[in-house]
């Protein structure tokens, strides 16, 4: 009886160890962003950029200021014929074992996204290490450049790039939601465009972050352009993805200009065909607050209010209307879920014509309904640095 | 009787839910999407009838033959040598059926978490465990699933609830598109797993309360049934169209979820309850195969019958198939014959048979009365 508990607790200590797997914490370099770029032999660049645990210790605090950024990071790279050889050279190139857990982004470089990242995205998503909501950003020019950059304010360029997308209006495109569109019906694809802000004159060169300025457009996985922020403001706006935004709008009665806080917003695609005439209604629904007033008229009274409203209709249509003649009509680029709204109203049809989307899709009767509301006029009003007697009351 | 515990019907209900639940849970929604796509949340509501119709079946023959097995029943039904062969062929669909459960759960494991621990470790500690397991008996694992699965259970709905703000419900749409026909052939692997309600034979016999039995049978079809729909929903909203192109399409979506910047990396969670329910159903495809083979001998005690079960199944489980290719083939085109032939077939075939039986024995009685 003896023997056996003796045996058993000998089996506990064996088995539950699970000594084959085990990994040690100060054996890993934790990856937090990576970058792919191809060369111009064709060959696949990777860079990885790597946590240094050392540095980012709270009794160094002090020290850090005086190299200027902090060097919490570094970049490896490596090339190789396909993304997993370049990987695996590049694990060559760090003395732990590289660990892709905590890896939040992923930026693709201009020339690597013009000529087709299917391979790269089937790789993302088929390894069992990666997340699958890393986020996708297409850089101009080199890719590695952006890892390489020193951020001022966030540990490094890699949460840069991942709190930009949280916070702004920006195209947001997790891996999975670029693979959801390109294997989607509309067989396009939008990912953020990100380019270099240009330095302080007075700091290093690679003190500076990159940051999102509109958004690259696919078409099957080949980049096809890329719009500015403005226009993506527009595209935002069809996709029901409007977060917040400012918008300045000049009213008819008085001089000046009102601007505008969205708060909040939800748009609908409404599809019809009729008589083989395909068309869309947009219906858009912001909710505003005013926050600056460069007119002297006072918002308190509804008939200002209900123009203003109006206004801010018109303003959003244009937008709305600006991305369609660049991505409908000139990239031919179905990046707005025209073709999700149409499978899902009218699924037999679409079976039938799927195949000539591509025709169909530029010639997609879009009409756009904004039915603002504006919800809040600030703490103070019109009257507040201005005489009584110029303000406008009626 | 070689069995001398005895569970209480929730007790039944509550092994059942892992039996059909566990390990299926991983593979289903992404099998079932390759047939019925957009409508593969619909698939386990069909499937779902094969689950009542077993239910049913098993209640039947057992209202026959009251505290016999199907393995006793059989013999009662067919005589004593074709009965002996049915018991003995169905007794070696449980043990093939219980090794490739364990070889899942040896495969995945192996893939996903422990990738250089040889897959025989893996395979053997749980079968070891298991067979602690049925060694104590029913009641130990009637109480173990009392203990976990309601575990289970909510650690389900709290990813559930986590995945909300990542949900887009409009995937769903349009439903049923291409007609009924899609959701029906995706509804083939979930009945699969719906039949493993055919163990319930051998757990009726042991029943304190079996007037309660089938209604707790039926509540446990239909709560399986629930979560079936919640995993395939919660994945196809996550993931729509590419659902069918994902090899564990659960696991990705818990590994997507991220809330508040803090509560992420979920998987290791997931794999804990998983490998529990895991636990649970080997045990009881252990537990079944074990006391049948005794009661197939004749045995007084099945106790000794354990150990070398569970030598047989780890055999078997690396005997089930070559390599993952054939293994993944073997599960997505033999497997649901063997199992629908076996776990359904035989016993219809049973209860036909004995009703056809009664009849007759009926006829002659009136017939010299």
């Amino acid at each position: 009886m003896k023997l056996s508990y003796l045996f058993i607790c000998g089996a506990v200590f064996i088995l539950l160890s699970g000594c084959w797997d085990r990994v040690e914490v100060n054996d890993l370099a934790l990856i937090l962003g990576s970058a792919v770029d191809k060369n111009k032999n064709n060959t696949i660049e990777i860079s990885a950029q790597v946590f240094i645990p050392k540095k980012s210790g709270g009794g160094e605090q002090g020290g850090m200021s005086s190299d200027g950024g902090n060097g919490n990071t570094l970049v490896r790279s490596a090339t190789g014929v396909t993304v997993a050889d370049a990987l695996s050279k590049l694990k060559m190139k760090l003395p732990r074992e590289a660990f892709w857990g905590h890896s939040k982004i992923l930026v693709i470089g201009e020339k690597m996204a013009e000529e087709g990242i299917s391979d790269l995205v089937d790789f993302m998503m088929r390894s069992p290490e990666a997340r699958v909501r890393k986020k996708v950003f297409i850089s101009k020019g080199s890719a590695k450049h952006t890892l390489e950059l020193i951020s001022p304010l966030e540990r490094s360029t890699v949460e840069v790039l991942r709190e930009m997308t949280e916070i702004h209006s920006v195209m947001d495109t997790p891996i999975k939601r670029l693979a959801q569109m390109m294997a989607g019906n509309a067989n396009a694809a939008a990912v953020p465009w990100i380019e270099i802000l240009p330095p302080e004159p007075d700091v290093k060169k690679n003190q500076t972050v990159p940051y999102i300025k509109g958004t690259a457009i696919f078409k099957k996985d080949k980049m096809v352009g890329h719009i500015d922020d403005k226009v993506t403001q527009g595209v935002l706006w069809l996709r029901n993805e409007m977060r917040t935004t400012t918008i300045s709008v000049a009213p008819s009665e008085a001089e000046g200009l009102v601007t505008l806080n969205v708060i909040k917003n939800k748009s609908e695609l409404v599809p019809k065909i009729n008589d083989n005439q395909w068309s869309i209604t947009v219906k858009i629904n912001p909710v505003a607050s005013l926050i600056e007033n460069t007119t002297n008229l006072s918002y308190k009274n509804p008939n200002f209010s209900n123009e203003l409203e109006k206004d801010l209709n018109e303003a959003i249509e244009n937008r709305v209307k600006k991305a369609l003649a660049q991505v409908q009509k000139e990239m031919n680029a179905d990046i707005f879920g025209f073709s999700e709204a149409f499978y899902r109203k009218y699924p037999k049809k679409w079976e039938q014509t799927k195949d000539q989307w591509n025709e169909i899709f530029p010639k997609v009767k879009v009409y756009v309904q904004v039915a603002s509301k504006l919800v809040s006029t600030g703490q103070a009003d019109t009257g507040i640095s201005r005489p009584e007697k110029e303000v406008k009351k009626k | 009787m070689i069995e001398k515990g005895k569970i209480s019907s929730l007790q039944m209900a509550m092994i059942m839910y892992p039996v059909v639940v566990a390990t299926g849970d991983l593979f289903i929604p992404a099998v079932t999407a390759k047939h019925a796509n957009r409508d593969l949340w619909i698939s386990p509501l069909w499937g779902s009838l094969i689950g009542f119709f077993v239910v049913y079946i098993i209640f039947q023959l057992h209202k026959l033959f009251p505290k016999e097995t199907l393995i006793q029943q059989t013999e009662r039904i067919f005589g004593r040598i074709v009965g002996k062969i049915i018991g003995i062929s169905f007794l070696f669909v449980m043990l093939q059926i219980n090794s490739q459960i364990i070889r899942q759960y040896g495969q995945f494991v192996g893939n996903v978490f422990l990738v250089k621990t040889p897959i025989l470790i893996v395979i053997g500690s749980i079968v070891l465990v298991c067979g602690f397991a049925v060694r104590g008996g029913l009641e130990v694992i009637a109480r173990c699933a009392q203990l976990f699965v309601p575990i289970v259970l909510l650690t389900w709905v709290l990813f559930f609830i986590l995945l909300i703000p990542d949900m887009e419900p409009r995937n769903m749409l349009p439903i049923m598109a291409k007609g009924i026909l899609p959701s029906i052939k995706g509804a083939i692997p979930q009945a699969a797993i719906f039949e493993h309600f055919v163990l319930l034979t051998f757990m009726l016999p042991y029943l304190t309360d079996l007037k309660k039995g089938m209604k707790w049978g039926v509540i446990s079809v239909f709560i399986t049934m629930l979560t079936l729909v919640l995993i395939t929903m919660s994945s196809l909203f996550i993931f729509g169209d590419i659902t069918s192109e994902l090899a564990f399409p659960v696991m990705i979506a818990i590994r997507y979820i991220e809330m508040a910047g803090f509560i992420e990396h979920l998987e290791a969670l997931m794999m804990a309850i998983w490998v529990i329910g895991t636990f649970l159903k080997i045990s009881t495809y252990y537990y079944v195969f074990v006391l049948g083979i005794s009661q197939w001998l004749h045995l007084s005690d099945y106790r000794p019958m354990v150990f070398p079960s569970g030598f047989l199944l780890i055999a078997f489980s690396i005997w089930v198939a070559t390599d993952v290719q054939e293994f993944l083939h073997f599960l997505s085109t033999v497997s649901y014959f063997q199992s629908a032939s076996f776990e359904i077939g035989i016993p219809t075939i049973l209860l036909l048979a004995a009703l056809a039986q009664k009849k007759i024995r009926k006829n002659k009685e009136g017939k010299k009365g």
